[in-house]
């Protein structure tokens, strides 16, 4: 709390009240990769009712060999009630927020349609900002502490926004350099077939008239 | 008047003394099987994770079934805490090299499988810092001290900026070396093409005429 209303707060106890209310004003941020081989769930608990969840996954795949069929996993967040709050097929990577209605714990699932384990980059933020709707009602509140912690859920965003990036910048430079080794090897690899073709060819054709022409007529 | 401050601050001082009010990831970890979360950790830079297994029932004490084993280790492969069959746990420690941190949780086998809900918390860089600390040895007010954490928050955004812009520049010059080999590399198939039609004609040319056929 600010020295001011500090001061003009009656009892300092009341100043102790509202430093240890901010102090637990909760953020919480976790960006994590898991291996994702069938199904991996993960849930966060949200403290209060109406706080803005937001996050985004980035599929991190080495092979690059999804099929029509399967392009990409499915990703659902299910409320702690039961309800589907989001459900996403087919994605190799999105970005999602929303307010929680209610406080408990929001599960985050990824199922995997292929068999071959994927690994997944994702950031979960569960932002709260204490008093953000109450009208100052009494001197004891401060607006100024709403604004510091919309200001901090905003650097939050920008923080969800670089991990997005990052992840997605990984995945790139890894079908980049699959580019580079197919571009490069596999031009070598089919100069040297062509030699091969090109020789087993010149050996065929010389077994073919190696024998004198007059007695065999081929 | 005493007395009702006095009732609001216990009240506030048990929230906010609570455990379990910080928020953290929870997976579930059948038996037998092994888990592994990684995280991306920059070389220099703080980072706190705990962890702890959820008693499936609160009157006894956690069965040995449920206790997990842990092994967090950097992308060299060099291990940074291991602790075996344990209900909880934390490490803390400045990542000596950048990379993949991996931290891998297993649970020993069991015969009716169980599955047993993990609690984990894994922190780096700014949120790892411990902001308490801070304040009390500054001497500094909560207005303060948030507004540090917003200052460092910022600095690290402008850092990681840095790192992806350098991460780009990397990944145009790979580029760009493909896209030139490319070039040289259309040049050397047709020169390839050409010499080795050239040298099956060259050699049975002679060959036919060796033969007495042409």
């Amino acid at each position: 709390m600010d020295g001011k209303s500090c001061r003009r707060l009656q009892s300092a106890n009341l100043c102790l009240t509202f430093s240890f209310l901010l102090h637990f004003a909760t953020q919480s941020a976790s960006a994590l990769s898991i291996t994702v081989n069938k199904e991996e769930c993960v849930s966060e608990t949200v403290l209060f009712p109406g706080d803005t969840v937001s996050g985004n996954f980035v599929v991190i795949d080495h092979d690059i060999f999804w099929t029509p069929q399967h392009t990409g996993i499915r990703f659902t967040i299910t409320s702690p009630v039961g309800n589907q709050v989001l459900d996403v097929k087919g994605t190799s990577g999105h970005k999602f927020e929303f307010k929680a209605p209610r406080s408990g714990a929001y599960k985050f699932c990824f199922y995997n349609p292929v068999a071959a384990p994927e690994i997944v980059s994702f950031y979960i933020h569960t932002g709260h900002i204490p008093h953000q709707h109450d009208k100052a009602t009494d001197e004891h509140f401060n607006p100024v502490n709403v604004r510091i912690a919309e200001l901090r859920e905003a650097l939050h965003s920008v923080t969800a926004e670089q991990k997005y990036l990052k992840a997605r910048e990984v995945r790139h430079r890894f079908t980049n350099e699959s580019t580079r080794n197919r571009v490069i090897f596999y031009t070598l690899m089919e100069y040297v077939l062509l030699a091969i073709a090109s020789g087993l060819q010149v050996v065929y054709i010389r077994r073919l008239f190696g024998k004198s022409i007059a007695y065999n007529r081929i | 008047m005493i007395s009702r401050a006095a009732t609001l601050l216990v009240v506030v001082a048990v929230i906010g003394f609570l455990p379990n009010l910080s928020e953290s990831l929870r997976f579930d970890l059948q038996s037998g099987h092994t888990k592994c979360i990684a995280e991306d950790i920059k070389s220099n830079s703080m980072t706190v994770g705990n962890y702890h297994v959820q008693n499936p029932n609160e009157n006894t004490p956690l069965p040995d079934s449920h206790k997990l084993t842990v092994r967090v280790t950097s992308s060299y492969g060099n291990s940074y805490h291991y602790a075996e069959h344990v209900e909880s746990g934390q490490y803390a420690f400045t990542a000596a090299e950048s990379g993949d941190y991996m931290a891998c949780f297993w649970l020993p086998d069991h015969s009716p499988a169980i599955t047993a809900t993990v609690d984990f918390e894994w922190k780096t860089g700014v949120a790892a810092k411990d902001w308490g600390n801070v304040a009390k040895k500054g001497q500094i007010d909560v207005m303060e001290l948030e507004l540090k954490k917003l200052l460092d928050t910022v600095n690290s955004i402008h850092e990681e900026m840095f790192y992806l812009r350098d991460r780009e520049e990397e990944m145009q010059e790979l580029n760009r070396t493909t896209n030139s080999r490319m070039f040289w590399l259309g040049f050397l198939s047709l020169f390839v093409c050409l010499s080795v039609a050239g040298l099956q004609f060259w050699h049975l040319k002679n060959f036919f005429e060796r033969k007495k056929l042409l």
